[in-house]
């Protein structure tokens, strides 16, 4: 039989997309310290580039809850990602995100020392958690006067280690939080990403109405089941789970997927 | 990177809850220029680390952990590196902690002169560092009778005569201190 599988490359995209986007946070401090250029500063929770500011949706909104200010450079930096969020989804976090990058590397390394390409999640837990991880998260900052994701929030945390060891050549002591969640990375793919994000459950709140969805075509699929073991949110793309608020739209099912049988299409 | 093992293994000292809630904000222990009143700036910032890559003169560090709900706020130690009010965090600032003004506006607190320690006051010798280093000379510190005076009115509370200052006294304070008094302002909603 004459495979006709078109060739994809997602997720070498993806793995491009994500180191560039890993060498941006990494090289800005070196830049900023050693030669004085400011031109990309700071990292996730709020990244400068040249007069284009990015504020990151979480930490602005409670930025606005603790402080009933509204300041309008805040809301204008919180635009762009949020339209991002509105019509592509949970794709900060499939394809930029450093904890993703960090435990999609492990996966590759992972994968040149065991035949088995996917590994099994050991602890599964009802993916509604993430909500509850988001309400949580903004009623506490509520109830504390503090925002708390602010400086635990990982993909941050990274970020401000970083410039930590180039700056003032130590590390913080919260980067500790860093580790535990690359550690549970381990019993369960992703498992702070599925349920304990509060950044991405909101992107996922945002992104329900996505444009860009993986859609599954019923006719090519023969059930194989291979992008329900692919996907390192443990969703069931064959079961349409692709249309979902939780996919963040990474395009491992459409990789991996023999038949053509799932693709992302532009929903009008 | 011998202070990677150290961090990692660091045993955090036992901290009383009172350390985790209170301001890092003391004498000579200041936010950057433009900062809104303590009361919301904890709420309000981010922690994004601009101020502190942008700041060219390293005077902005971040606080960790240990510093409980303001870990990762930005403070000014006055006496090691105060700030030189070149205005580059508050431009860069995105959430409106650190306020766009100007730099004669800037109110980081108060320089107050210890009239026990400060050798000019004691007519032991005659120094004017603090005088000297002020970037408001005969405005913010003026000479009368050769003996430095600060005027309310003009001190940004920058830290450069702190930092000047050739005094320490035993508990470790300069002959001229920083007091954040505009810190504890209450905000107007």
């Amino acid at each position: 039989m004459v495979n006709h599988r078109k060739k994809r490359n997602l997720g070498k995209w993806r793995l491009l997309i994500q180191t560039g986007a890993f060498l941006v946070i990494l090289l800005a401090p070196f830049l900023n310290h050693y030669f004085q250029i400011d031109f990309i500063q700071g990292w996730y929770q709020s990244l400068g580039i040249g007069k284009l500011w990015f504020v990151s949706p979480l930490e602005g909104l409670e930025s606005i809850l603790v402080s009933k200010i509204i300041y309008l450079p805040l809301l204008i930096g919180m635009i762009i990602p949020i339209l991002v969020a509105l019509f592509l989804g949970r794709i900060f976090c499939g394809w930029i995100c450093p904890i993703n990058y960090f435990c999609d590397l492990s996966d590759r390394f992972g994968r040149l020392f065991t035949r088995r390409r996917f590994r099994r999640d050991r602890l599964v837990l009802s993916r509604k958690l993430l909500w509850y991880a988001l309400m949580g998260e903004i009623l506490l900052t509520l109830i504390l006067g503090a925002p708390i994701f602010v400086f635990i929030s990982p993909p941050g945390l990274i970020g401000r280690e970083i410039m930590m060891a180039v700056f003032f050549h130590t590390f913080a002591l919260e980067g500790v939080v860093i580790l535990g969640v690359l550690a549970v990375n381990l019993v369960t793919r992703r498992f702070y990403c599925r349920y304990m994000c509060p950044l991405g459950a909101l992107l996922a709140f945002i992104g329900n109405c996505r444009k860009l969805r993986v859609v599954q075509d019923q006719t090519a699929c023969n059930e194989c089941g291979l992008c329900d073991r692919t996907c390192p949110l443990g969703l069931n793309p064959s079961l349409g789970e692709g249309m979902s608020a939780y996919c963040w739209n990474c395009g491992e099912c459409v990789d991996n997927c023999a038949h053509d049988a799932i693709s992302f299409k532009w929903r009008r | 990177m011998k202070s990677l093992g150290s961090a990692i293994l660091l045993v955090p000292q036992a901290a009383s809850a009172g350390d985790l809630i209170d301001s890092p904000v003391k004498t000579n222990r200041l936010r950057p220029p433009g900062a809104v009143p303590e009361e919301i700036f904890t709420g309000k910032c981010i922690r994004c680390g601009r101020c502190v890559e942008v700041c060219p003169y390293k005077s902005i560090v971040p606080q960790d952990i240990k510093a409980g709900i303001h870990a990762g706020t930005p403070l000014i130690f006055a006496e090691k590196i105060p700030c030189y009010l070149c205005m580059k965090c508050v431009q860069v600032c995105p959430t409106g902690t650190l306020l766009k003004i100007g730099m004669e506006e800037v109110r980081m607190g108060l320089a107050v002169i210890n009239r026990h320690t400060c050798v000019t006051w004691r007519e032991e010798t005659l120094c004017r560092t603090c005088y000297n280093v002020c970037p408001f000379k005969e405005k913010a510190i003026h000479l009368d009778r050769l003996r430095p005076v600060v005027d309310e009115k003009y001190c940004t509370g920058c830290g450069m005569c702190t930092h000047g200052c050739p005094i320490t006294d035993k508990m470790g304070s300069k002959a001229i201190n920083i007091e954040p008094l505009f810190a504890s302002k209450s905000v107007q909603w």
